[in-house]
């Protein structure tokens, strides 16, 4: 128990000394966890939504569509109302194509449901606001509704009639928006179309007015829901129905086709999260490289009073762990907050979203890999040192580069300065390369999704409309990328500083034998920037590889010029931000920093 | 040149405020001559080293004028003193500061790339120099892999290496053992033969006895001022006269 | 032990005992080994040379301890003299200690300046050793010599820092 109290202590006592480097490892652990989470959740998130919204609505199991109407087709339908399998029915009812349009012109395809006034056992709509039909008056469906900006009140055109929106419900019999409607006018394909209701006998009156297509549907619920999907092998292919080109949706199938609006959506979070979780390691293990030298002494303090290794890992793992934990808990609060925005970007569905226990776990166990990551190479630094030298505590030494220092010697003195600080620390380089690189291959991820054109929801695939899914994915893709730049930016000012603080006694020598502080603040700056360059020219090629990998059919690409601008935009804003660090390490007391050097 | 080579004239350097105000330097006046080797001795706190790094434009006076070679350098800007640096000032540290993973000629090497000549002129310069210091066969060794007393006589070619006007030496002997501290002091008198201008900071006899003239510091302040010259007189029997012999 | 002597007078006349017991107690436990003849015997020493003259206290008979010598005109030059002599035939440290005792206590010089041109004499000396030295062949064989000599200077050299701190320290003490 003692030592457990001892270990607390110590890691907290740690903490507050070196509060940049716990905060750091909070707000990035924050952002990885959060988006971890959000991405593992979307198919957990997405079917949780859809089966409260069958519940809600009493979703049917099975909807049998036929692309034909008529007394036969509606009698056909309603034979499978008999089959053995079937314990409940609501239709058939017909389904009218037609055009809508708003006040303000938006105009979309529109699938009219005819339905009775009062709902049946089965695909009860629930009403969010205003009423269910009545005669004359129309009810939208959700999603459809928030997509056009309309309310309970406001009046629409369909089929050039007007009619005023009496009602706004949710169904799970259809998939989500733009996917009302689930089979082309005659049995063809479908494109982009939102669903309305209106009464039976309203709906056949639209029709007939307007010469309409019309297809006929009807909604079952099976004894056994499970065997939805294999109801259609069930009824066989000499069934009746058969002979009028019948489609079987079970309700499993429409729960699947609700991910297809996030199919990007999922990538792009997992992976960025995975991008973010390396910055963040990244940025904490340089961080803790520039404390390495007095970690092994407080570990040689600890194990010549007597701790054992154990302890003295403990104590290291326990300051990262406590901040990378924190981080966790603050990134779920905020997945828990933005689920809704990012699993529903349709109104469609109604439910809580919230992330799944699974994404909930690989987002501690990434919190945890993180902590353990960034302490992994301290901690057996400051295991394996003997106690007399860990006490001793010798400083780093950089090995010798004869080729680097004479090429270095031919360049001028910004550049000199700049190569050989780079060459002291061969792997902080590749790391700021690598994180050159995540940034633009982030960028460039985001470019081509913004290059590519859809079709919009709207009448013709005009983009009144927007493409949701397109926009979607685009806001997303735009959050990671932010985050990721935001998270680069941290890991540069982290590496300058790092490399000033390590490099400031030669920095001070520099400045005795004649450089100039502009001098040592460009070497800073370059030796940032020499690896930044091969990071960002692995980038653009890396960046179009992920989204090719990820995207089906045609992808257009970015304009170049948009590409070449992106890598320059980056490469100045980290010349930008190594200067700010660099300047202010560049300006130190020269005979200070030789004092301190030699006390 | 005419002139003194260094002039100071008032200097006062002052550490941190009201109570706990330190005078490191108080109303110092002095001037070196070219050719000159002036030694500041005093206990350790006394300021000399402030003095040194005052005289070398590393730290600006609160107070006072520090001419080098006639010009005015306590208003100058940190560019100005680094330009200065490369041509006028050498330093000589106790701790010797070399760069560690660079080798004996790279580290002299240094400071005549970094005032612009060419890779040829400065390993030209560097040979130069290290066999002056006697380690023409140690060119390639890291530093850490020379003694201490090589190590300083690296440093010393380094400070050379842009032929200053004047060497600037902070406690060169603080870190070596006698055998070190006499390859040093050798070096040193060769230098002064050399016409060199030197102002060596030491707490070490041996070291201020190479000296022209010495200077002790206590608080701040110059107490003393002499020239070393000969000790008077005695003809032959001088040195014998210190052992008691020949009366 | 002469010119200590001497210089103990500077300040007032004393008696035989009166200065045996001054020099004990600034010789500390250095002094106790010295007997209170040898000072009579140097005090009839610098009555010859002129140097002192011992007055009979009134009324008794005629012994050395009776008498109160007190410094003449000449021995004021010889305390001069030697205050400002920095000669330092061999190392004598009860000598110099003395003479800063001795200054200190009559006012004659201030007892930190005798140090300060103590030292630079030193000084001097230890450049032309230091020089005689680097010049000298490696074979010649005089170098342990040469070593020896800057060795003792050197040692001379750190007392009178001790000197230094003491005097600047105590102030001027009473002999």
């Amino acid at each position: 128990m003692g030592s457990v109290v001892l270990v607390v202590r110590l890691a907290l006592a740690d903490v507050r000394r070196h509060r940049a480097q716990a905060a750091m490892l909070l707000l990035t652990v924050t952002v990885a966890t959060a988006t971890m989470a959000m991405g593992l959740s979307l198919h957990g998130v997405s079917d949780a939504l859809y089966e409260r919204t069958r519940a809600a609505t009493a979703g049917p199991d099975v909807v049998v569509l036929s692309g034909e109407s008529g007394p036969d087709v509606t009698a056909a339908l309603a034979s499978l109302a008999g089959h053995p399998g079937v314990v409940a029915h609501h239709g058939p009812y017909r389904i009218v194509y037609a055009d809508l349009a708003t006040r303000d012109a938006l105009s979309s395809p529109v699938v009219v449901h005819g339905f009775a006034e009062t709902p049946g056992p089965v695909n009860r709509p629930l009403v969010t606001s205003g009423r269910w039909v009545r005669p004359g008056g129309a009810v939208l469906e959700r999603g459809f509704a928030v997509a056009l900006g309309v309310g309970v009140g406001d009046r629409v055109t369909i089929a050039g009639r007007s009619y005023p929106v009496v009602g706004i419900a949710v169904t799970a019999a259809t998939s989500i928006y733009p996917w009302g409607a689930q089979i082309g006018p005659y049995g063809g394909p479908s494109d982009y179309t939102g669903l309305a209701w209106m009464t039976r006998s309203d709906a056949r009156e639209l029709a007939a007015a307007r010469r309409l297509p019309v297809t006929t549907a009807v909604d079952l619920r099976l004894r056994d829901p499970a065997a939805a999907e294999s109801f259609r092998t069930t009824v066989g292919d000499d069934h009746r129905v058969r002979a009028f080109g019948s489609t079987f949706r079970s309700w499993t199938f429409t729960a699947r086709q609700d991910m297809v609006i996030l199919r990007n959506a999922q990538p792009i979070l997992v992976i960025g999260s995975w991008l973010l979780g390396f910055l963040a390691v990244t940025g904490v293990v340089t961080l803790a490289a520039g404390r390495v030298a007095e970690q092994t002494r407080r570990a040689g303090l600890l194990k010549a009073v007597g701790a054992g290794p154990g302890l003295i890992a403990a104590v290291l793992l326990t300051e990262y762990l406590a901040a990378a934990l924190a981080g966790d808990a603050l990134g779920l609060m905020i997945a828990r907050l933005a689920m809704p925005a990012v699993a529903a970007p349709t109104a469609s569905r109604i439910g809580d979203a919230e992330p799944t226990a699974a994404a909930v776990a690989a987002a501690t166990v990434l919190a945890v890999a993180v902590a353990v990551l960034s302490t992994l190479g301290p901690t057996l630094r400051a295991m394996r040192t003997a106690t007399v030298t860990a006490l001793a505590a010798p400083a780093y030494q950089p090995r010798r580069r004869p080729r680097l220092t004479a090429l270095s010697a031919l360049l001028p003195t910004p550049l000199l300065l700049g190569l050989r600080l780079t060459a002291r620390r061969p792997g902080r380089a590749v790391l700021q390369a690598c994180s050159t690189a995540t940034t633009v291959v982030a960028i460039i991820v985001l470019l081509t999704v913004h290059a590519q054109r859809e079709r919009g929801y709207g009448l013709d695939g005009s983009t009144a409309l927007p493409n949701l899914r397109g926009l979607h994915d685009r806001r997303l893709m735009l959050a990671i990328t932010v985050l990721l730049i935001a998270l680069a930016v941290v890991n540069t000012l982290v590496f300058t500083w790092t490399t000033a603080m390590e490099a400031r006694a030669n920095m001070a020598v520099a400045r005795t034998l004649g450089a100039t502080p502009g001098q040592i603040t460009a070497g800073l700056s370059a030796a940032q920037l020499l690896p930044s360059l091969p990071g960002a020219a692995v980038g653009v090629p890396l960046g179009v590889l992920v989204y090719l990998f990820f995207r089906v059919g045609d992808t257009v690409p970015p304009r170049p010029s948009w590409m070449l601008g992106a890598v320059l935009a980056t490469l100045l804003g980290t010349a930008a931000l190594t200067a700010l660090p660099a300047r202010l390490a560049a300006r130190r007391s020269v005979a200070r920093t030789l004092s301190a050097e030699t006390a | 040149m005419r002139g003194p080579v260094l002039r100071a004239r008032g200097l006062v350097k002052h550490h941190g405020r009201g109570q706990s105000l330190v005078r490191a330097v108080d109303e110092v006046d002095l001037e070196v001559h070219a050719g000159q080797t002036l030694a500041v001795m005093g206990p350790s706190g006394c300021g000399k080293s402030t003095l040194l790094h005052l005289l070398g434009g590393l730290e600006r006076p609160t107070a006072g004028e520090v001419w080098v070679a006639g010009r005015r350098i306590d208003t100058l800007s940190e560019r100005a003193l680094a330009r200065l640096r490369r041509r006028s000032v050498g330093f000589v540290f106790q701790a010797f500061h070399l760069v560690e993973e660079l080798s004996a000629a790279e580290n002299v090497e240094l400071p005549v790339l970094l005032a612009g000549r060419s890779p040829r002129e400065a390993r030209r310069r560097a040979s130069l120099l290290l066999d002056r210091v006697g380690l023409a066969d140690r060119a390639r060794h890291l530093p850490s892999r020379l003694s201490g007393g090589q190590r300083q006589r690296v440093a010393i070619a380094r400070a050379l290496a842009n032929e200053p006007l004047v060497v600037l030496a902070d406690e060169p002997t603080g870190n070596l053992d006698t055998a070190a501290t006499l390859d040093v002091l050798r070096i040193f008198e060769d230098l002064r033969a050399a016409g060199q201008t030197l102002v060596i900071v030491t707490h070490d006899e041996r070291v201020a006895a190479t000296a022209d003239r010495l200077v002790s510091m206590r608080d701040g302040m110059f107490v003393d001022d002499t020239r070393l010259t000969a000790a008077h007189p005695r003809g032959l029997g001088g040195l014998g006269g210190m052992l008691g012999l020949g009366g | 032990m002469q010119d200590a002597v001497l210089a103990l007078l500077a300040k007032e006349p004393a008696h035989g005992y009166h200065l045996h017991a001054r020099l004990r107690r600034a010789l500390g436990p250095l002094g106790e080994s010295m007997n209170r003849g040898q000072i009579y015997v140097t005090l009839a020493r610098l009555e010859r040379a002129g140097l002192v003259v011992g007055e009979r206290a009134e009324g008794l008979p005629e012994r050395p301890e009776r008498k109160v010598y007190a410094l003449t005109p000449a021995g004021r030059e010889r305390v001069a003299a030697w205050l400002a002599e920095t000669g330092w035939p061999k190392p004598d440290l009860a000598e110099f200690h003395l003479k800063l005792a001795a200054a200190a206590a009559a006012r004659l010089a201030d007892p930190l300046e005798l140090v300060a041109a103590q030292r630079r004499e030193l000084l001097r000396r230890l450049r032309e050793v230091q020089q005689a030295a680097l010049a000298e062949p490696a074979e010649s064989g005089a170098g342990p010599l040469l070593e020896g000599v800057v060795l003792r200077l050197r040692a001379d050299l750190r007392w009178l820092d001790v000197c230094e701190r003491a005097w600047s320290g105590a102030g001027a003490e009473g002999g």
